[in-house]
């Protein structure tokens, strides 16, 4: 009898430490204001917002209201947060622009901006590439959803020990290096798309024009991928790609050790590597734009491009932009906080601090902090550079992206790359696979 | 048993049988239990169970509040409205300002109101037939039970009520309703356009069935099979080549005359030991390109340069048979131990006949050895079939899935059925098509079930072990 | 209990080593060098991840080298990585998370598996079969097929992001897998049931008294089993904590986070091998003190199946 006395009240004591344990758990959360952010920004936004809860309350005499929760969230991926789960987003959160149309298809699941003063600000601060990939159309009418305040674009991170600021002009000179030292020209990252863009969206030096035609107007037909142009630099990309000391193909072990180990020369990659960069390579860390590249005779063969042609290669120009969330109780403040956090002083601050490259059109000519001579406003200058290179990601439905990136176009395109057993030695094969991919493209079919 | 049960007719007999009794019920009753029919414990109470009446009372009072005053979650409606919703899958577009229907929402919120049905209706037949049986105990025995009675119960002969109540609502919950859910999600159109609370989605009855299998040329179709092949064969290789790695481990182990048994066995455990996200991302970055493995093979001269084994490899096969190999690693000490126990228990009497007839050591091992162990251990060999067609977490971690092959549709060279099941939903928001592959999975894994399970001894003579 | 009598015999005809056929010799020898390169080629990954966990080696320019490298054996040791891992990480506020929802798992699961594998077992009441079945069907479905609605029932309760939400997650479908349970107490005689009933003894009392203590084997395994199950899961804690929510993750999650996360750092490997073996100690000694359960409880149940 006495056990079971002791076994029932063990189990009472059980049950009531769950019962207070749930109680615990899901305990009323508060309802903080919540911003995410790139996670290596957090700690400086954090201290933004402070500033801006002190300056809030010196200039009304009041408390600002909310408690503000700045969290770090990969801006890859929190498009896809949002989506899963709406109400679990963040009040204002980071986004690279090319995910407004995802973000703003159907109802659309984020906020237009209303407040005069800050559609006036975003006007008067962002270069004309930026301003037109943030207006986004919604049931027929166009609003402005994203306020751009970080730029990026993609940049060649070198190792200075084999390679001077002459050889890194030309793919030539990167590949000329190569081969004297026996390592390989550059360290492909990945097999996606953002890979091999520097041939996709490569721009003819003389026209200044680019070859592919890629969602042109933001209108999902217009792509055109089979020109002659295109064929020639994919004839070159073959060369470079299967050729010796030319590109290495991406490893399980990763860019980083390649670098550091001395096996390649160099990586294409953006600001978000640089510390990885940095920590592989040391002092010798060396960024440059985008190498040019010239096409030989055997690389315009069956096609009417002249021999000689020199090309730069492309990238895409991107901004990372904040938005606002659809239906926020907190609504009415959340303009206001933007206001302050895309002005050009703050975007200045996050550049000393977090090296994020402004957005700030004028930023290069401006900023005190970027007249110094450092490997971050080298970072930054180069970037910038770049933007006369690149396009941003032209991505004006939601479904143009989803073509671009996850139907396969990506492996089509390195297949032709790579020509394993010789299967696209012809440039009619060339075209044949060229098409396959704009077809792609355009309607997300492969025929 | 009664063999007359099964078939067509049994099958129909069983399940009107509810219905039958429910009629009986209701025309023997007393006054009572004819008006429990209409208000819940209203025979209870005639019969003097004041308690109990009131429990099924309030239940009622509570499911019918539920269901009129459609509490909303979400600002999407349970209740009454969840049934409407459920057909319908929301009227309202939404606009810049106001979220459309949440589609998904509602969905969910009809297939959980269901649920909630589903779960009065029982507490409802449970107050008819306990009126009824109180009229019944009144005339065989001349008085109802009292409620202090019936508690008492609970923890006596219907104990084994109040141990699966809590089990069973957990798993309806958590496990059951998901999955139904999951399953009508493969017959709407909800995906990658249609994202919850921004556009709606409809039903499309069967229609990503039949894409699925009369568009060939089609995108997904034209990965299922390949991708459905390699999970077979994963599975096939996975699962013997453990078995009998482990059965001969175990072997070696407990020959005759080897000391250090425990000692070599508890190395074994402590691989089994290791979490698996742990191992599995050791291995994946000890065979890396510029891993101390390939390091110490190229020195000694096996290799001749780094080679990618895994995510890059320039060949798929490469990767799935390096998986393939990695899996004997995480799997055989399991299959060892088994097999130990297994050969543990063999008599040594068997041995001792067998050695007196004269048998050589190769016919012990196998006339006598190999089919106990087999005997023993068949049940393990097929949950380990399934399992590991439904084995997530090695290709996930090893290799992502990669790598990437000619005609991939978000599938890669290694990824199973699930592994794409998870990209498609997680990664590329394609639900219904996830949930098709998902429903095609579990056809896969309960034909395997059914064939095997039925056929094999040990559950034949489940019973006459007992 | 074989072992004891091997053991027995063993001595009583264990004949001297020079005793023995030259062939048999050979044989054994052969064995033990087989036996010696298994153990070596299963512990290789196992004491690298230690060796890395340990590994502090130096850039000339004093950052600390933390990717793979290619010798197996570290330069320099140290305890920098664990200090990094303790300060500059989250890892003490991961592993403390996932003890608490360990530990409650592992009770509540218990329970719930031991009820239903006890009633299925012993208890022949009508919807026995169909229960039976269900649970199995239930149990062929891929987990996370389920993970998308869990998450919205789990919102619908106010409960996502909170490990309580986790803890429900992983013990809710425990009664389901009660296979093994079952096996166990299918080999407990009915004739000692019997006669407690005869005694007047109700069910509870029973159970409490009576089952519950020779059960020790079955439920120490199904705690070691439900205890360790929240270290290694990332899948469902990813999606129920929230990506964002780093001061909620379990152990699992962060680490895999720290190493294949979107911000990919692999100069960070020391650090998560040091978390690795953070995690693994307390498992393996687990699991090693354990051992006899575990094997006897997963033998038991494939056993009868």
């Amino acid at each position: 009898m006495r056990r079971i006395k002791s076994f029932r009240s063990l189990a009472l004591l059980l049950a009531i430490c769950m019962i207070m344990a749930l109680f615990a758990g899901c305990a009323k959360k508060a309802n903080p204001l919540t911003i995410w952010v790139g996670v290596e920004s957090v700690d400086f936004y954090t201290a933004k917002m402070a500033e801006y809860v002190e300056n809030y309350k010196a200039k009304t005499g009041e408390d600002f209201p909310y408690e503000i929760a700045v969290q770090g969230v990969d801006t890859g991926s929190a498009a896809s947060k949002v989506l899963d789960d709406i109400d679990a987003g963040a009040d204002i959160f980071t986004i690279a622009h090319d995910n407004l149309p995802k973000l703003t298809a159907g109802a659309s699941a984020i906020a237009p901006v209303r407040s005069q003063a800050l559609l006036t600000q975003i006007k008067s601060d962002n270069p004309q590439a930026f301003l037109d990939v943030i207006d986004m159309n919604v049931q027929g009418t166009t609003y402005t959803f994203g306020i751009p305040y970080i730029a990026q674009s993609l940049i060649l991170m070198y190792n200075t020990k084999y390679l001077t600021k002459d050889d890194v002009k030309t793919w030539e000179g990167i590949w000329a290096a190569a081969k004297k030292h026996n390592m390989q020209s550059v360290s492909l990252t990945g097999s996606d798309g953002f890979n091999n863009s520097f041939l996709v969206l490569a721009k003819n030096e003389t026209t200044n024009r680019m070859p592919t035609v890629l969602y042109e107007d933001g209108i999902t037909e217009n792509c055109n991928f089979t020109s002659d142009e295109v064929v020639a630099i994919m004839q070159w990309g073959q060369r470079f790609f299967t050729g010796a000391n030319g590109a290495k193909m991406p490893t399980d072990s990763g860019w980083e050790i390649e670098l550091r180990d001395e096996i390649s020369l160099g990586v294409i990659t953006g600001a978000w590597k640089f510390n990885a960069a940095k920590a592989a390579l040391g002092a010798n860390l060396g960024i440059a734009t985008l190498p040019s590249f010239t096409l030989t005779s055997e690389d315009v063969k069956g096609t009417n491009v002249k021999a000689g042609t020199v090309y730069r290669s492309g990238t895409f120009a991107d901004c990372k932009v904040f938005v606002m969330k659809k239906g926020s109780d907190k609504a009415d403040y959340l303009e206001d906080i933007l206001l302050f956090l895309t002005s050009k002083e703050v975007q200045e601050q996050s550049f000393i601090e977090c090296a994020n490259l402004p957005a700030y059109k004028n930023a290069a000519k401006e900023f005190a902090s970027m007249q110094t001579d450092n490997l971050e406003t080298e970072l930054a200058a180069r970037q910038l550079d770049m933007f006369d290179y690149g396009i941003p990601q032209p991505f004006g439905t939601p479904t143009s992206q989803f073509y671009y990136y996850s139907k396969g176009a990506p492996d089509l395109i390195r297949e032709i790359l790579e020509n394993k057993d010789g299967l696209f030695g012809t440039t009619e094969a060339i075209r044949t696979q060229l098409q396959k991919v704009e077809n792609i493209w355009k309607t997300g079919e492969r025929e | 048993m009664d063999r007359k049960k099964y078939g067509i007719s049994g099958f129909f007999q069983r399940i009107a049988q509810p219905f039958i009794n429910f009629y009986k019920r209701f025309m023997d009753g007393s006054i009572g239990t004819k008006m429990s029919h209409f208000i819940m414990g209203a025979g209870n109470i005639y019969h003097g169970q004041i308690i109990k009446g009131l429990i099924y009372f309030l239940i009622q009072v509570g499911y019918v509040v539920f269901m009129v005053t459609c509490p909303k979650v979400n600002n999407t409606p349970l209740g009454y409205k969840a049934f409407i919703n459920f057909v319908t899958l929301g009227t309202q577009e939404g606009d810049i300002f106001t979220p459309a229907d949440n589609s998904m929402l509602m969905l969910l919120f009809g297939v959980v109101t269901f649920g909630i049905t589903l779960m009065y209706l029982f507490a409802y037949n449970s107050s008819i037939k306990s009126s009824y049986k109180a009229d019944k105990d009144l005339k065989n025995y001349g008085k109802v039970t009292t409620f202090r009675h019936d508690l008492k119960e609970m923890f006596g002969n219907r104990f084994y009520i109040a141990m699966l109540t809590p089990a069973t609502l957990g798993a309806v919950v958590f496990t059951l309703l998901p999955t139904l859910f999951m399953i009508l999600i493969a017959f709407t159109n909800f995906d990658k356009e249609r994202q919850a609370g921004l556009k709606l989605f409809d039903w499309v009855g069967l229609d990503n069935f039949t894409t699925f299998f009369t568009n060939p040329s089609g995108e997904i179709a034209a990965r299922f099979l390949p991708v459905l092949g390699w999970t077979l064969i994963w599975a096939f290789f996975a699962t013997f080549l453990n078995y009998y790695g482990g059965i001969l481990l175990a072997l070696l182990i407990n020959k005759k005359g080897l000391k250090g048994k425990v000692i070599f066995r508890a190395i074994f455990v402590l691989t089994i030991a290791i979490p698996q996200f742990i191992s599995l991302l050791a291995m994946r970055n000890l065979i890396g390109e510029y891993g101390p493995l390939q390091s110490f093979l190229i020195k000694v001269g096996i290799m001749s340069e780094p080679m990618s084994f895994l995510a890059n490899a320039p060949n798929v096969w490469i990767a799935r048979i390096t998986i393939i190999l990695i899996n004997l690693w995480v799997g055989i000490p399991y299959s060892m131990l088994l097999a130990s126990g297994a050969i543990m228990n063999i008599p040594e009497s068997l041995y001792e006949a067998a050695r007196i007839d004269g048998a050589s050591k190769f016919t012990i091992l196998r006339k006598i050895t190999m089919p106990y162990i087999v005997f023993i251990t068949t049940p393990y060999l097929i949950s380990s079939f399934i399992g590991n067609i439904t084995s997530f977490n090695i290709i996930y971690l090893l290799t992502g899935g990669m790598p990437k092959v000619t005609g991939g549709y978000i599938a890669g060279g290694t990824d199973l059925l699930v592994t794409w099941l998870y990209k498609l939903t997680i990664d590329e928001q394609q639900y219904n098509l996830g949930a098709v592959i998902g429903i095609l999975t579990f056809l896969l894994t309960s034909t395997v079930t059914l064939i095997t399970y039925r056929r094999s001894k040990s559950y034949k003579e489940e019973d006459a072990f007992q | 209990m074989s072992e004891k009598n091997e053991n027995v015999k063993v001595k009583k005809i264990r004949p001297n080593y020079l005793n023995l056929s030259s062939s048999e010799k050979i044989s054994r020898l052969g064995a033990y060098i087989l036996l010696i390169v298994l153990c070596i080629i299963w512990l290789y990954p196992i004491v690298w991840i230690v060796l890395n966990a340990f590994r502090t080696e130096f850039n000339p320019d004093g950052t600390m080298v933390g990717t793979v490298v290619s010798h197996y054996w570290p330069k320099q040791v140290g305890w920098d990585n664990f200090k990094i891992l303790f300060t500059n990480t989250y890892f003490p506020v991961w592993f403390r998370n996932t003890l608490v929802v360990a530990v409650f798992t592992c009770i509540l699961s218990t329970m719930l598996n031991m009820s239903v594998s006890y009633v299925m077992s012993k208890v022949k009441f009508k919807m026995r079969k169909p229960f039976m079945n269900i649970a199995m069907v239930m149990g062929l479905f891929p987990g996370f097929m389920s993970m998308i609605a869990i998450y919205y029932i789990l919102k619908a309760l106010g409960l996502t992001q909170t490990l309580f939400a986790l803890i429900l997650c992983y013990s809710a479908g425990a009664g389901l897998g009660f296979y093994v349970g079952k096996g166990f107490f299918d080999t407990v005689p009915n004739a000692l049931i019997e006669a407690a009933r005869i005694d007047g003894a109700g069910e509870a009392r029973i159970f409490a008294t009576i089952i519950l203590p020779i059960s020790k084997p079955i439920i120490v395994y199904t705690a070691l089993m439900s205890f360790t199950g929240p270290w290694m899961d990332f899948i469902f804690a990813r999606v129920i904590l929230g990506e964002q929510n780093t001061h909620l993750h379990t152990v699992a999650v962060g680490l895999y986070y720290m190493m294949y996360g979107q911000i990919v750092d692999t100069s960070r490997f020391t650090v998560f091998a040091a978390g690795c073996v953070c995690v693994a100690i307390p498992i393996v000694a687990l699991f090693m003190y354990l051992q006899k359960y575990y094997i006897e409880g997963s033998t038991a149940g494939s056993v009868k199946g």
